[in-house]
């Protein structure tokens, strides 16, 4: 699964079931988890459960899944029930467990694959055609620029004597941005990027939107929004088609105040203040869409990102570390800063070296080695490319390099930290057995040392319902 | 009944441990539990400080050997 959605997945992780409860009222939303969010054994159960008039006992879901895929199972079945989708009774003596999907899932899946129902889930394309046409290369355009412009405000905060020549994002965007800790504000130069400021700069795209969105949607309460509302409009957004107009009529009052920093982002573009219509750009219809389909989709945004800015490949790399990148985009150059200490700069590249420094630096900031190899490798320039395939397909940065930038990372890191829960002082051998090899099978088993009964895991909530199912038999 | 106890898990070299427990003996205001001698339990909230005593313990007992100026 791709990083994007590994991030909007925790947050809903976090949420309370009484805000699924609500999320799951519009199909949209339903769809939207259900295709995203869910690997594909966990797919398989939904639909399979989907026109179950009662519930299913698991003894017969078992019987679905390979005795070695156990493990499998238990994770797909842990992920649905932490999303809401399924309930799972507790086990007891009198009652065999059983499994179904929850009551607001079901039947909003239900209308969402088959239609019914008068929701507007999936928004009201406009008729009115006076506006209609307004190109896809346009709306690629248009997000391109506006997400560029505030990629540039992070970065315009990093490149010394770097001033921003395109007028940034608008005051409501800034302010998201300091909130949510990707900049801070000095009291002179307009502050310095952070940790999470740097990480966010060598995310790609799509994940750039969701980290922004998740931002906007914790901060969505001061602004006097309602974060399920926010929640299922995105979800909404995600669903629809792109190079379509869409009725601005159709929404709430609280969609059509989401639309203004919606365009903000460049995630919705409207053509007119007096437009009835608002199309949703690339960076809106692939918020949701499948890993596999996004990673197309965000390639091809990608490209579109960089044939604006120059060649797509421009960055070669020698083994003795030293650097070239023909490039003259402030953006590039900035995030190329960030771990390369660079020497000189001519009207159409930059020149530098990889060192020790340069990537303590960069790791100092919360950017890892393999961030900066991926970096490098996806930005590498054609000719690199062509050596590598002219020795038989070989990697395509020198090895030497590569391995220096991991072994220096290794050598800086000192200790690996991972927050969850110490469980202890357990009454017997089997009782704790039996809790690790369970920990094991739901994945969140850190480390466990057996001789003195302990283990350590990152989520505790189904241990301990699973230890107390223990205490009742 | 088991216990559960909130934390972070360290997994570090025996050095690095020995390091941290010296940390930790002066106001013991790090450690929870000490499991074994690569790994411990810290205060979740004592990270980003144990992080940087941990840099400036290591900086005043190694020498990193500095990058060779280039030529160019």
């Amino acid at each position: 699964m791709s990083v994007s959605s590994l991030a909007s997945f925790e947050y809903l992780e976090r949420l309370p079931g009484t805000t699924f409860k609500r999320l799951y009222q519009q199909p949209s939303t339903a769809l939207a988890i259900f295709r995203r969010m869910l690997p594909h054994l966990a797919k398989t159960f939904v639909m399979a459960l989907l026109y179950m008039s009662k519930p299913l006992p698991l003894t017969d879901l078992d019987l679905w899944v390979q005795p070695n895929s156990k493990r499998q199972r238990d994770e797909a079945l842990s992920l649905l029930s932490r999303l809401h989708i399924v309930t799972i009774t507790a086990p007891s003596k009198e009652m065999p467990q059983v499994v179904s999907l929850t009551k607001t899932f079901g039947p909003a899946l239900r209308l969402a694959l088959t239609g019914g129902g008068d929701y507007q889930s999936f928004g009201v394309p406009s008729s009115d055609a006076s506006t209609a046409n307004v190109s896809l290369n346009y709306l690629d355009e248009y997000a391109r620029t506006q997400w560029e412009g505030i990629l540039h405000y992070v970065v315009s905060n990093v490149g010394d004597g770097m001033r921003q020549t395109t007028q940034g994002p608008t005051a409501a965007v800034k302010q998201l941005l300091e909130a949510g800790k990707l900049v801070a504000r000095g009291r002179h130069s307009g502050g310095g990027i952070t940790q999470a400021g740097f990480s966010f700069l060598l995310q790609e795209a799509n994940a750039q939107v969701w980290t922004l969105l998740l931002l906007w949607i914790e901060n969505a309460e001061q602004m006097g929004m309602d974060s399920v509302e926010v929640l299922s409009f995105l979800f909404l957004l995600g669903s629809l088609e792109l190079g379509r107009g869409y009725s601005i009529a159709t929404l709430t009052s609280s969609q059509k105040k989401m639309l203004t920093h919606l365009v903000d982002f460049g995630l919705v573009f409207i053509p007119s203040s007096e437009s009835n219509q608002f199309f949703p750009t690339r960076l809106a219809t692939t918020l949701t869409s499948d890993a596999s389909a996004l990673r197309s989709v965000a390639a091809g945004f990608d490209a579109a990102l960089s044939s604006a800015a120059g060649a797509k490949g421009f960055i070669i790399i020698e083994t003795n570390y030293r650097l070239y990148a023909y490039t003259s985009s402030p953006l590039q150059i900035a995030v190329l800063a960030l771990f390369t200490k660079l020497t000189s700069r001519y009207p159409n590249m930059v020149s530098g070296r990889v060192t020790r420094d340069s990537i303590y630096g960069a790791i100092a900031h919360g950017i890892t080695s393999d961030q900066v190899i991926s970096y490098l490798s996806t930005h590498a320039h054609p000719q690199l490319i062509k050596a590598s395939a002219s020795h038989g397909g070989g990697p395509v940065l020198p090895p030497t390099v590569v391995d220096q930038i991991r072994l220096w990372q290794i050598e800086n890191e000192r200790m690996k930290a991972t927050p969850g829960f110490l469980f202890k002082e357990f009454e017997n051998q089997k009782d704790y057995q039996s809790c690790v090899t369970y920990a094991g099978e739901i994945g969140v088993l850190v480390w466990k040392n057996e001789t003195k009964g302990l283990f350590f895991v990152s989520k505790m909530e189904q241990l301990r319902d699973f230890i107390k199912s223990r205490k009742i038999k | 009944m088991p216990k559960a106890v909130r934390g972070v898990l360290v997994q570090c070299d025996p050095s690095i441990k020995s390091i941290i427990l010296k940390i930790d003996s002066e106001e013991h205001a790090f450690v929870v539990e000490d499991l074994d001698d690569q790994t411990l339990v810290i205060k979740e909230n004592m990270l980003s400080i144990l992080k940087m005593r941990l840099d400036a313990a290591l900086k005043e007992n190694i020498k990193t050997p500095t990058d060779d100026e280039e030529s160019d």
